[in-house]
Protein backbone atom coordinates (compact mmCIF):
# COMPACT_ATOMS: atom_id res chain seq x y z
CA UNK A 1 0.00 0.00 0.00
CA UNK A 2 0.84 3.47 -0.59
CA UNK A 3 0.78 6.55 1.42
CA UNK A 4 -1.84 9.16 1.07
CA UNK A 5 -1.37 11.11 3.46
CA UNK A 6 1.65 11.61 5.61
CA UNK A 7 1.88 13.58 8.76
CA UNK A 8 5.50 14.69 10.09
CA UNK A 9 6.10 15.76 13.49
CA UNK A 10 2.85 18.41 13.38
CA UNK A 11 3.15 20.78 16.24
CA UNK A 12 0.17 23.51 16.39
CA UNK A 13 -1.63 25.25 19.11
CA UNK A 14 -3.63 28.23 19.96
CA UNK A 15 -1.80 31.42 21.18
CA UNK A 16 0.56 30.85 23.93
CA UNK A 17 -0.82 27.54 23.97
CA UNK A 18 0.87 24.66 22.38
CA UNK A 19 -1.84 21.47 21.49
CA UNK A 20 0.21 19.28 19.05
CA UNK A 21 3.63 18.20 20.40
CA UNK A 22 5.09 16.31 16.87
CA UNK A 23 2.60 14.24 15.83
CA UNK A 24 3.42 11.40 13.27
CA UNK A 25 0.73 9.84 11.18
CA UNK A 26 0.27 7.91 8.28
CA UNK A 27 -2.78 6.98 6.11
CA UNK A 28 -2.76 4.62 2.95
CA UNK A 29 -5.06 4.70 -0.16
CA UNK A 30 -8.28 3.33 0.28
CA UNK A 31 -7.53 2.67 4.23
CA UNK A 32 -9.83 3.69 7.05
CA UNK A 33 -7.70 4.84 10.03
CA UNK A 34 -9.15 5.75 13.60
CA UNK A 35 -7.98 8.49 15.71
CA UNK A 36 -9.13 7.61 19.69
CA UNK A 37 -8.15 10.14 22.21
CA UNK A 38 -10.55 11.79 25.18
CA UNK A 39 -12.05 15.22 24.90
CA UNK A 40 -8.74 17.65 24.83
CA UNK A 41 -6.60 15.18 23.72
CA UNK A 42 -6.05 17.13 20.22
CA UNK A 43 -7.85 15.37 17.57
CA UNK A 44 -10.10 18.14 16.41
CA UNK A 45 -7.00 20.69 16.38
CA UNK A 46 -4.68 17.31 14.59
CA UNK A 47 -7.65 17.28 11.86
CA UNK A 48 -8.00 21.10 11.62
CA UNK A 49 -4.30 21.45 11.08
CA UNK A 50 -4.50 18.92 8.50
CA UNK A 51 -6.79 20.51 6.31
CA UNK A 52 -5.36 23.82 7.18
CA UNK A 53 -7.44 25.50 9.46
CA UNK A 54 -5.08 25.86 11.86
CA UNK A 55 -1.34 27.15 11.17
CA UNK A 56 0.78 24.43 11.32
CA UNK A 57 3.68 25.45 13.49
CA UNK A 58 6.53 22.81 12.62
CA UNK A 59 6.84 19.69 10.66
CA UNK A 60 5.17 18.61 7.59
CA UNK A 61 2.44 17.66 5.82
CA UNK A 62 2.49 15.55 2.26
CA UNK A 63 -0.77 14.73 0.30
CA UNK A 64 0.45 11.83 -2.16
CA UNK A 65 3.81 12.96 -1.71
CA UNK A 66 2.82 16.60 -2.34
CA UNK A 67 3.85 19.17 0.44
CA UNK A 68 0.75 21.07 1.39
CA UNK A 69 1.90 22.08 4.36
CA UNK A 70 2.01 25.62 3.52
CA UNK A 71 -1.76 25.80 1.55
CA UNK A 72 -4.84 27.44 2.87
CA UNK A 73 -7.94 25.13 2.88
CA UNK A 74 -9.47 26.07 -0.08
CA UNK A 75 -6.25 25.05 -1.86
CA UNK A 76 -6.01 21.64 -0.36
CA UNK A 77 -9.34 20.93 -0.45
CA UNK A 78 -8.66 21.38 -4.51
CA UNK A 79 -5.67 19.12 -4.34
CA UNK A 80 -7.85 16.16 -2.47
CA UNK A 81 -9.28 16.62 1.00
CA UNK A 82 -12.32 17.05 2.60
CA UNK A 83 -13.54 17.75 6.15
CA UNK A 84 -16.80 16.72 8.08
CA UNK A 85 -16.43 18.82 11.16
CA UNK A 86 -18.59 18.17 14.09
CA UNK A 87 -21.16 20.85 12.69
CA UNK A 88 -20.63 19.25 9.51
CA UNK A 89 -23.35 20.90 7.70
CA UNK A 90 -24.93 24.68 7.07
CA UNK A 91 -27.69 24.84 8.94
CA UNK A 92 -29.48 28.18 7.19
CA UNK A 93 -28.67 27.09 3.80
CA UNK A 94 -30.97 24.10 2.27
CA UNK A 95 -29.87 20.67 2.29
CA UNK A 96 -29.38 21.01 -1.99
CA UNK A 97 -27.11 24.05 -1.45
CA UNK A 98 -24.77 22.31 1.32
CA UNK A 99 -24.45 18.83 -1.34
CA UNK A 100 -23.61 21.77 -3.79
CA UNK A 101 -20.75 23.64 -1.46
CA UNK A 102 -19.76 20.23 -0.70
CA UNK A 103 -18.57 19.64 -4.58
CA UNK A 104 -16.94 23.82 -4.29
CA UNK A 105 -14.83 23.53 -6.81
CA UNK A 106 -17.09 21.25 -9.42
CA UNK A 107 -19.01 22.97 -12.43
CA UNK A 108 -22.74 23.00 -11.65
CA UNK A 109 -23.39 19.86 -14.09
CA UNK A 110 -20.71 17.78 -12.27
CA UNK A 111 -22.34 18.75 -9.06
CA UNK A 112 -25.46 17.37 -9.95
CA UNK A 113 -24.61 14.19 -11.26
CA UNK A 114 -22.52 13.82 -7.74
CA UNK A 115 -25.82 15.25 -5.70
CA UNK A 116 -27.84 12.26 -7.29
CA UNK A 117 -25.22 9.49 -6.27
CA UNK A 118 -25.87 10.99 -3.23
CA UNK A 119 -29.79 11.12 -2.50
CA UNK A 120 -29.46 7.26 -3.90
CA UNK A 121 -27.42 6.62 -0.94
CA UNK A 122 -29.37 8.69 1.24
CA UNK A 123 -33.18 9.09 0.02
CA UNK A 124 -34.31 10.60 3.50
CA UNK A 125 -31.95 13.61 2.39
CA UNK A 126 -33.69 13.56 -1.11
CA UNK A 127 -37.04 13.73 0.04
CA UNK A 128 -36.09 17.21 1.57
CA UNK A 129 -33.38 18.93 -0.59
CA UNK A 130 -35.27 22.15 -0.24
CA UNK A 131 -35.52 22.21 3.37
CA UNK A 132 -32.98 24.14 5.59
CA UNK A 133 -30.42 21.49 6.92
CA UNK A 134 -31.05 22.82 10.14
CA UNK A 135 -34.87 21.21 10.20
CA UNK A 136 -32.76 18.03 9.99
CA UNK A 137 -32.57 15.50 13.37
CA UNK A 138 -29.17 15.05 14.72
CA UNK A 139 -28.70 12.03 13.05
CA UNK A 140 -30.09 13.27 9.39
CA UNK A 141 -27.64 15.75 9.79
CA UNK A 142 -25.03 13.66 10.37
CA UNK A 143 -25.84 11.69 6.87
CA UNK A 144 -26.07 15.30 4.92
CA UNK A 145 -22.74 16.61 6.68
CA UNK A 146 -20.97 13.23 5.32
CA UNK A 147 -22.86 13.55 2.05
CA UNK A 148 -21.29 16.86 2.12
CA UNK A 149 -17.80 15.78 2.39
CA UNK A 150 -18.41 13.28 -0.60
CA UNK A 151 -19.43 15.46 -3.01
CA UNK A 152 -15.96 16.97 -2.95
CA UNK A 153 -14.86 13.49 -4.38
CA UNK A 154 -11.48 13.83 -2.23
CA UNK A 155 -9.24 10.94 -1.77
CA UNK A 156 -8.95 11.70 1.95
CA UNK A 157 -11.73 12.28 4.26
CA UNK A 158 -11.13 13.93 7.69
CA UNK A 159 -14.00 13.31 10.25
CA UNK A 160 -14.37 14.75 13.27
CA UNK A 161 -16.47 13.21 16.08
CA UNK A 162 -19.16 11.96 13.66
CA UNK A 163 -21.15 10.31 17.01
CA UNK A 164 -21.17 13.87 18.89
CA UNK A 165 -24.52 14.93 20.10
CA UNK A 166 -25.90 11.29 19.28
CA UNK A 167 -28.56 8.96 20.41
CA UNK A 168 -26.54 5.08 20.50
CA UNK A 169 -29.01 4.20 18.44
CA UNK A 170 -27.83 6.44 15.63
CA UNK A 171 -24.36 6.07 16.40
CA UNK A 172 -25.13 2.46 14.88
CA UNK A 173 -26.54 4.05 11.86
CA UNK A 174 -23.34 5.91 11.36
CA UNK A 175 -21.16 3.23 11.68
CA UNK A 176 -23.98 1.44 9.40
CA UNK A 177 -23.10 4.41 7.02
CA UNK A 178 -19.90 4.54 7.04
CA UNK A 179 -19.58 0.73 5.77
CA UNK A 180 -21.44 1.62 2.47
CA UNK A 181 -18.55 4.49 1.98
CA UNK A 182 -15.44 2.20 3.21
CA UNK A 183 -14.25 -0.10 0.51
CA UNK A 184 -14.87 2.88 -2.35
CA UNK A 185 -11.48 3.85 -2.73
CA UNK A 186 -11.71 6.97 -0.34
CA UNK A 187 -9.44 7.09 2.98
CA UNK A 188 -10.95 7.70 6.16
CA UNK A 189 -9.95 9.30 8.75
CA UNK A 190 -12.43 9.77 11.75
CA UNK A 191 -11.44 11.46 15.05
CA UNK A 192 -13.48 9.95 17.79
CA UNK A 193 -13.88 9.10 21.56
CA UNK A 194 -16.21 6.55 20.94
CA UNK A 195 -14.57 2.94 20.57
CA UNK A 196 -17.20 1.62 18.90
CA UNK A 197 -15.87 2.92 15.59
CA UNK A 198 -12.61 0.56 16.03
CA UNK A 199 -14.66 -2.02 14.60
CA UNK A 200 -14.17 -0.06 11.34
CA UNK A 201 -10.74 1.15 11.29
CA UNK A 202 -7.42 -1.35 9.57
CA UNK A 203 -5.61 0.76 11.92
CA UNK A 204 -5.94 3.37 14.51
CA UNK A 205 -4.22 5.78 16.75
CA UNK A 206 -4.34 6.17 20.15
CA UNK A 207 -3.76 10.72 21.18
CA UNK A 208 -2.83 11.61 24.45
CA UNK A 209 -1.78 15.17 25.76
CA UNK A 210 -1.23 15.83 21.99
CA UNK A 211 1.25 13.31 21.06
CA UNK A 212 -0.10 9.82 19.39
CA UNK A 213 0.79 7.93 22.20
CA UNK A 214 -0.35 4.20 20.67
CA UNK A 215 -0.37 3.26 17.10
CA UNK A 216 -1.45 -0.35 15.31
CA UNK A 217 -4.14 -1.83 13.57
CA UNK A 218 -7.53 -2.86 14.67
CA UNK A 219 -6.78 -6.47 16.52
CA UNK A 220 -3.11 -4.51 17.58
CA UNK A 221 -5.28 -1.48 19.73
CA UNK A 222 -7.89 -3.90 21.19
CA UNK A 223 -5.98 -5.81 22.86
CA UNK A 224 -3.48 -2.34 24.21
CA UNK A 225 -3.19 -2.05 27.56
CA UNK A 226 -3.32 1.60 26.86
CA UNK A 227 -6.53 1.99 24.99
CA UNK A 228 -8.32 -0.64 27.87
CA UNK A 229 -7.55 1.88 30.67
CA UNK A 230 -8.43 4.99 27.97
CA UNK A 231 -11.57 3.28 27.49
CA UNK A 232 -12.43 -0.41 28.83
CA UNK A 233 -11.53 0.18 32.45
CA UNK A 234 -13.76 3.17 32.30
CA UNK A 235 -16.77 2.47 29.95
CA UNK A 236 -17.16 3.28 26.28
CA UNK A 237 -18.14 7.08 26.20
CA UNK A 238 -20.86 8.45 23.90
CA UNK B 1 -57.42 63.80 7.03
CA UNK B 2 -58.23 60.95 4.57
CA UNK B 3 -56.04 62.38 1.76
CA UNK B 4 -53.12 62.73 4.36
CA UNK B 5 -53.60 59.32 5.37
CA UNK B 6 -53.33 58.34 2.08
CA UNK B 7 -50.29 60.63 0.99
CA UNK B 8 -48.18 59.69 3.66
CA UNK B 9 -48.97 56.14 2.94
CA UNK B 10 -48.04 56.20 -0.51
CA UNK B 11 -45.16 58.10 -0.67
CA UNK B 12 -43.75 56.36 2.50
CA UNK B 13 -44.10 53.10 0.77
CA UNK B 14 -42.07 54.73 -2.36
CA UNK B 15 -39.57 56.30 -0.04
CA UNK B 16 -39.41 53.02 2.12
CA UNK B 17 -38.20 50.80 -0.87
CA UNK B 18 -35.75 53.08 -1.63
CA UNK B 19 -34.69 53.28 1.69
CA UNK B 20 -34.69 49.41 1.19
CA UNK B 21 -32.24 49.84 -1.64
CA UNK B 22 -29.78 52.75 0.54
CA UNK B 23 -29.45 49.61 3.41
CA UNK B 24 -28.99 46.47 1.39
CA UNK B 25 -24.84 46.71 0.85
CA UNK B 26 -24.60 47.58 4.81
CA UNK B 27 -26.84 44.34 5.47
CA UNK B 28 -24.95 42.21 2.73
CA UNK B 29 -21.50 43.46 4.16
CA UNK B 30 -22.29 42.97 7.96
CA UNK B 31 -23.72 39.49 7.20
CA UNK B 32 -20.60 38.56 5.32
CA UNK B 33 -17.66 40.51 7.79
CA UNK B 34 -19.54 40.82 10.57
CA UNK B 35 -18.22 44.64 10.34
CA UNK B 36 -20.25 47.71 10.53
CA UNK B 37 -18.95 49.80 7.56
CA UNK B 38 -19.43 53.13 9.25
CA UNK B 39 -18.44 54.60 5.90
CA UNK B 40 -21.88 53.21 4.16
CA UNK B 41 -23.11 56.46 3.96
CA UNK B 42 -20.33 57.84 2.36
CA UNK B 43 -20.38 55.41 -0.34
CA UNK B 44 -24.29 56.36 -0.99
CA UNK B 45 -23.05 59.89 -1.40
CA UNK B 46 -19.88 59.22 -3.79
CA UNK B 47 -23.05 57.55 -6.07
CA UNK B 48 -25.32 60.61 -5.48
CA UNK B 49 -21.66 63.06 -6.61
CA UNK B 50 -21.12 60.86 -9.38
CA UNK B 51 -24.50 61.22 -10.67
CA UNK B 52 -24.41 64.67 -9.80
CA UNK B 53 -20.87 65.11 -12.10
CA UNK B 54 -22.22 63.21 -15.06
CA UNK B 55 -25.32 65.25 -15.56
CA UNK B 56 -23.66 68.56 -14.95
CA UNK B 57 -19.99 68.02 -16.36
CA UNK B 58 -20.91 65.15 -19.40
CA UNK B 59 -24.85 66.51 -19.44
CA UNK B 60 -25.39 63.12 -19.02
CA UNK B 61 -28.51 61.43 -17.29
CA UNK B 62 -28.27 60.40 -14.09
CA UNK B 63 -29.08 57.15 -14.52
CA UNK B 64 -25.86 56.39 -16.07
CA UNK B 65 -24.85 56.78 -12.38
CA UNK B 66 -25.64 53.34 -12.07
CA UNK B 67 -23.13 52.18 -14.12
CA UNK B 68 -21.10 54.32 -12.70
CA UNK B 69 -21.60 53.28 -9.10
CA UNK B 70 -20.97 49.72 -10.47
CA UNK B 71 -17.30 50.10 -11.99
CA UNK B 72 -16.78 52.64 -9.10
CA UNK B 73 -17.45 49.57 -6.37
CA UNK B 74 -15.27 47.34 -8.16
CA UNK B 75 -12.44 49.63 -8.32
CA UNK B 76 -12.81 50.75 -5.14
CA UNK B 77 -13.66 47.98 -3.48
CA UNK B 78 -11.42 44.95 -4.48
CA UNK B 79 -8.69 46.96 -3.24
CA UNK B 80 -9.77 48.32 0.12
CA UNK B 81 -11.12 44.91 0.87
CA UNK B 82 -7.06 43.11 0.05
CA UNK B 83 -5.88 46.08 1.64
CA UNK B 84 -7.97 45.87 4.82
CA UNK B 85 -9.04 42.50 5.73
CA UNK B 86 -5.71 40.69 6.09
CA UNK B 87 -4.71 43.57 8.62
CA UNK B 88 -7.77 43.03 10.56
CA UNK B 89 -7.74 39.63 10.63
CA UNK B 90 -4.41 39.40 12.02
CA UNK B 91 -5.67 42.14 14.79
CA UNK B 92 -6.21 41.21 18.32
CA UNK B 93 -9.75 42.99 18.48
CA UNK B 94 -10.89 43.07 14.33
CA UNK B 95 -14.62 44.24 15.33
CA UNK B 96 -12.65 47.32 17.55
CA UNK B 97 -10.63 48.06 15.19
CA UNK B 98 -12.37 47.78 11.78
CA UNK B 99 -15.17 50.81 13.66
CA UNK B 100 -12.23 53.40 13.89
CA UNK B 101 -10.81 52.23 10.64
CA UNK B 102 -14.33 52.65 8.44
CA UNK B 103 -14.89 55.93 10.93
CA UNK B 104 -11.47 57.03 9.38
CA UNK B 105 -12.50 56.62 5.81
CA UNK B 106 -15.79 57.76 6.13
CA UNK B 107 -13.97 61.23 6.96
CA UNK B 108 -11.48 60.49 3.93
CA UNK B 109 -14.60 60.63 1.95
CA UNK B 110 -16.01 63.49 2.85
CA UNK B 111 -12.98 65.45 2.61
CA UNK B 112 -12.44 64.37 -0.94
CA UNK B 113 -15.88 64.96 -1.86
CA UNK B 114 -15.33 68.32 -0.42
CA UNK B 115 -12.36 69.22 -1.84
CA UNK B 116 -14.05 68.28 -5.43
CA UNK B 117 -17.29 69.10 -5.31
CA UNK B 118 -17.27 71.87 -2.04
CA UNK B 119 -19.52 71.98 0.89
CA UNK B 120 -22.88 73.15 -0.92
CA UNK B 121 -26.42 70.91 -1.12
CA UNK B 122 -26.27 69.75 -4.78
CA UNK B 123 -29.50 69.19 -6.45
CA UNK B 124 -30.23 67.77 -9.75
CA UNK B 125 -33.10 68.59 -12.07
CA UNK B 126 -36.17 66.47 -12.33
CA UNK B 127 -37.05 66.34 -15.90
CA UNK B 128 -34.23 63.73 -15.88
CA UNK B 129 -36.31 61.08 -14.83
CA UNK B 130 -39.30 62.07 -16.32
CA UNK B 131 -40.74 65.19 -15.14
CA UNK B 132 -44.07 64.51 -14.35
CA UNK B 133 -45.78 63.17 -11.75
CA UNK B 134 -47.46 59.38 -11.43
CA UNK B 135 -50.43 58.88 -8.88
CA UNK B 136 -51.95 56.52 -7.08
CA UNK B 137 -54.61 56.57 -4.71
CA UNK B 138 -55.43 60.33 -5.95
CA UNK B 139 -51.85 61.23 -4.71
CA UNK B 140 -49.33 62.49 -7.56
CA UNK B 141 -45.53 61.76 -6.29
CA UNK B 142 -42.45 62.54 -8.83
CA UNK B 143 -41.54 60.22 -11.40
CA UNK B 144 -38.07 60.10 -9.74
CA UNK B 145 -39.44 58.43 -6.70
CA UNK B 146 -40.95 55.86 -8.96
CA UNK B 147 -37.62 55.20 -10.90
CA UNK B 148 -36.07 54.98 -7.21
CA UNK B 149 -38.48 52.62 -6.40
CA UNK B 150 -38.58 50.57 -9.79
CA UNK B 151 -34.62 50.67 -9.44
CA UNK B 152 -34.76 49.56 -5.79
CA UNK B 153 -36.79 46.46 -6.70
CA UNK B 154 -34.98 45.60 -9.53
CA UNK B 155 -31.59 45.81 -7.21
CA UNK B 156 -33.43 43.80 -4.05
CA UNK B 157 -34.31 41.34 -6.37
CA UNK B 158 -31.51 40.93 -8.06
CA UNK B 159 -29.61 40.30 -5.26
CA UNK B 160 -32.00 37.60 -4.06
CA UNK B 161 -31.65 35.84 -7.08
CA UNK B 162 -27.73 36.08 -6.88
CA UNK B 163 -27.39 34.56 -3.41
CA UNK B 164 -30.72 31.84 -3.70
CA UNK B 165 -29.27 30.88 -7.21
CA UNK B 166 -25.97 30.64 -7.71
CA UNK B 167 -22.77 28.87 -6.45
CA UNK B 168 -21.19 32.44 -5.26
CA UNK B 169 -24.73 33.32 -3.70
CA UNK B 170 -24.78 30.19 -1.36
CA UNK B 171 -21.39 30.51 -0.70
CA UNK B 172 -22.16 34.46 0.60
CA UNK B 173 -24.92 32.79 2.57
CA UNK B 174 -22.88 29.82 4.07
CA UNK B 175 -20.07 32.48 5.16
CA UNK B 176 -22.68 34.26 6.94
CA UNK B 177 -24.43 31.22 8.62
CA UNK B 178 -20.52 29.86 9.87
CA UNK B 179 -17.15 31.53 8.41
CA UNK B 180 -15.27 28.54 9.90
CA UNK B 181 -17.42 25.77 8.42
CA UNK B 182 -17.25 27.70 4.92
CA UNK B 183 -13.52 27.51 5.10
CA UNK B 184 -13.83 24.04 6.34
CA UNK B 185 -15.92 23.39 3.32
CA UNK B 186 -13.72 24.50 0.63
CA UNK B 187 -15.14 27.73 -0.20
CA UNK B 188 -12.35 30.53 -1.34
CA UNK B 189 -13.71 32.66 1.95
CA UNK B 190 -11.93 35.80 0.86
CA UNK B 191 -12.70 36.00 -3.06
CA UNK B 192 -16.28 35.32 -1.95
CA UNK B 193 -16.46 38.18 0.76
CA UNK B 194 -14.28 40.48 -1.45
CA UNK B 195 -17.15 40.19 -3.97
CA UNK B 196 -19.73 40.82 -1.21
CA UNK B 197 -18.16 43.80 -0.17
CA UNK B 198 -17.96 45.11 -3.91
CA UNK B 199 -21.44 44.35 -4.90
CA UNK B 200 -22.46 46.07 -1.19
CA UNK B 201 -20.83 49.33 -2.13
CA UNK B 202 -22.05 49.20 -5.62
CA UNK B 203 -25.84 48.92 -4.31
CA UNK B 204 -24.93 52.10 -1.71
CA UNK B 205 -23.63 53.85 -4.55
CA UNK B 206 -26.74 52.99 -6.81
CA UNK B 207 -29.07 54.18 -3.87
CA UNK B 208 -26.91 57.40 -3.42
CA UNK B 209 -27.97 58.24 -7.44
CA UNK B 210 -31.65 59.46 -6.41
CA UNK B 211 -30.44 60.60 -2.81
CA UNK B 212 -30.52 64.30 -4.53
CA UNK B 213 -34.25 63.19 -5.67
CA UNK B 214 -35.94 61.71 -2.60
CA UNK B 215 -33.76 63.82 -0.03
CA UNK B 216 -33.91 66.96 -2.06
CA UNK B 217 -30.20 67.20 -2.71
CA UNK B 218 -26.72 65.73 -1.54
CA UNK B 219 -24.44 67.23 0.07
CA UNK B 220 -21.29 65.87 2.08
CA UNK B 221 -21.33 65.27 5.40
CA UNK B 222 -25.07 63.71 5.40
CA UNK B 223 -23.65 60.19 5.03
CA UNK B 224 -23.50 59.64 8.65
CA UNK B 225 -27.04 60.35 9.20
CA UNK B 226 -27.62 57.75 5.92
CA UNK B 227 -25.33 55.00 8.01
CA UNK B 228 -27.63 55.10 11.23
CA UNK B 229 -30.59 55.31 9.03
CA UNK B 230 -29.39 51.88 7.47
CA UNK B 231 -28.51 50.45 10.45
CA UNK B 232 -32.12 50.41 11.53
CA UNK B 233 -33.45 48.82 8.72
CA UNK B 234 -31.52 46.38 8.76
CA UNK B 235 -31.72 45.54 12.46
CA UNK B 236 -35.60 46.22 11.32
CA UNK B 237 -35.74 43.54 8.75
CA UNK B 238 -32.92 41.57 10.28
CA UNK B 239 -29.51 40.15 8.86
CA UNK B 240 -28.32 38.64 6.12
CA UNK B 241 -31.65 38.62 3.93
CA UNK B 242 -31.99 41.09 1.27
CA UNK B 243 -36.28 40.83 1.18
CA UNK B 244 -36.26 41.41 5.07
CA UNK B 245 -34.36 44.93 4.32
CA UNK B 246 -37.20 45.91 1.75
CA UNK B 247 -39.41 45.41 4.59
CA UNK B 248 -37.36 47.07 7.11
CA UNK B 249 -37.17 49.84 4.67
CA UNK B 250 -40.78 49.84 4.00
CA UNK B 251 -41.51 50.06 8.43
CA UNK B 252 -39.08 53.07 8.16
CA UNK B 253 -40.74 54.36 5.32
CA UNK B 254 -44.15 54.27 5.96
CA UNK B 255 -43.16 55.81 9.41
CA UNK B 256 -41.42 58.36 8.91
CA UNK B 257 -43.99 59.78 6.58
CA UNK B 258 -46.54 59.31 8.73
CA UNK B 259 -44.62 61.36 11.07
CA UNK B 260 -43.68 64.02 8.34
CA UNK B 261 -46.81 64.24 7.46
CA UNK B 262 -48.42 64.59 10.97
CA UNK B 263 -45.93 65.50 13.77
CA UNK B 264 -43.30 66.96 11.23
CA UNK B 265 -41.00 67.85 14.27
CA UNK B 266 -40.79 64.53 15.62
CA UNK B 267 -40.09 62.48 12.19
CA UNK B 268 -35.92 62.68 12.54
CA UNK B 269 -36.51 60.88 15.48
CA UNK B 270 -38.05 57.75 13.57
CA UNK B 271 -35.02 55.16 12.78
CA UNK B 272 -33.68 55.54 16.54
CA UNK B 273 -37.13 54.98 18.32
CA UNK B 274 -37.83 51.57 15.76
CA UNK B 275 -33.87 50.91 16.41
CA UNK B 276 -34.32 51.37 20.13
CA UNK B 277 -37.75 49.42 20.02
CA UNK B 278 -37.00 46.59 17.73
CA UNK B 279 -33.76 45.53 19.34
CA UNK B 280 -35.78 45.40 22.90
CA UNK B 281 -38.80 43.58 21.69
CA UNK B 282 -37.21 41.65 18.94
CA UNK B 283 -33.70 41.58 18.42
CA UNK B 284 -33.65 38.86 15.67
CA UNK B 285 -35.67 41.50 13.34
CA UNK B 286 -39.66 41.68 12.36
CA UNK B 287 -38.12 39.50 9.37
CA UNK B 288 -36.12 36.98 12.18
CA UNK B 289 -37.77 34.00 10.85
CA UNK B 290 -37.45 34.11 7.50
CA UNK B 291 -33.79 34.58 7.50
CA UNK B 292 -33.36 30.84 9.05
CA UNK B 293 -35.02 29.43 6.41
CA UNK B 294 -33.71 31.84 3.36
Amino acid sequence: MSALLEVDKVEAGYGAVQVLWGCDMVVNKGETVLLLGVNGAGKTTLLRTLVGLQPCRGGAIRLAGEDVTGLGPDARIRRGMAYMSELGVFPTLSIAENLRLGAYGASNAEARRRAEAMYQMFPALAQKRRSAAGSLSGGQRKMLGLAKALMSGAEMIFMDEPSSGLAPVFVTQVIETLKGVIGGGTSLLIAEQNIAFLELADRGYLMDHGKMAVSGTRAELESSDAVRRAYFGVGAEG
Amino acid sequence: MQALLEYAIVGGVLYGIFFGLVAVGLNLIFGVMRIINLAHGEFVILGGFGAYWLSTSLGLNPLWGLPLAALGAVVIGFPLYYAVVPGLQRSRDPEMLSFILFFGLAQIIDAIISLGFGPDQRSLPDEALGGGTISVLGQAFPDSWWVAAGVAILAIMGLWLYLTRTRLGFATRAIMANRDEAFATGIAVDRVSAIAFVIGLALAGAAGVFVPYLQGSVAPGIGNNLTTTSFAILIIGSLGNPVGTLFGGLVFGVGSMLMQTFYASWSDLVPYVLLVVIVLLRPQGLFGKAVRNA
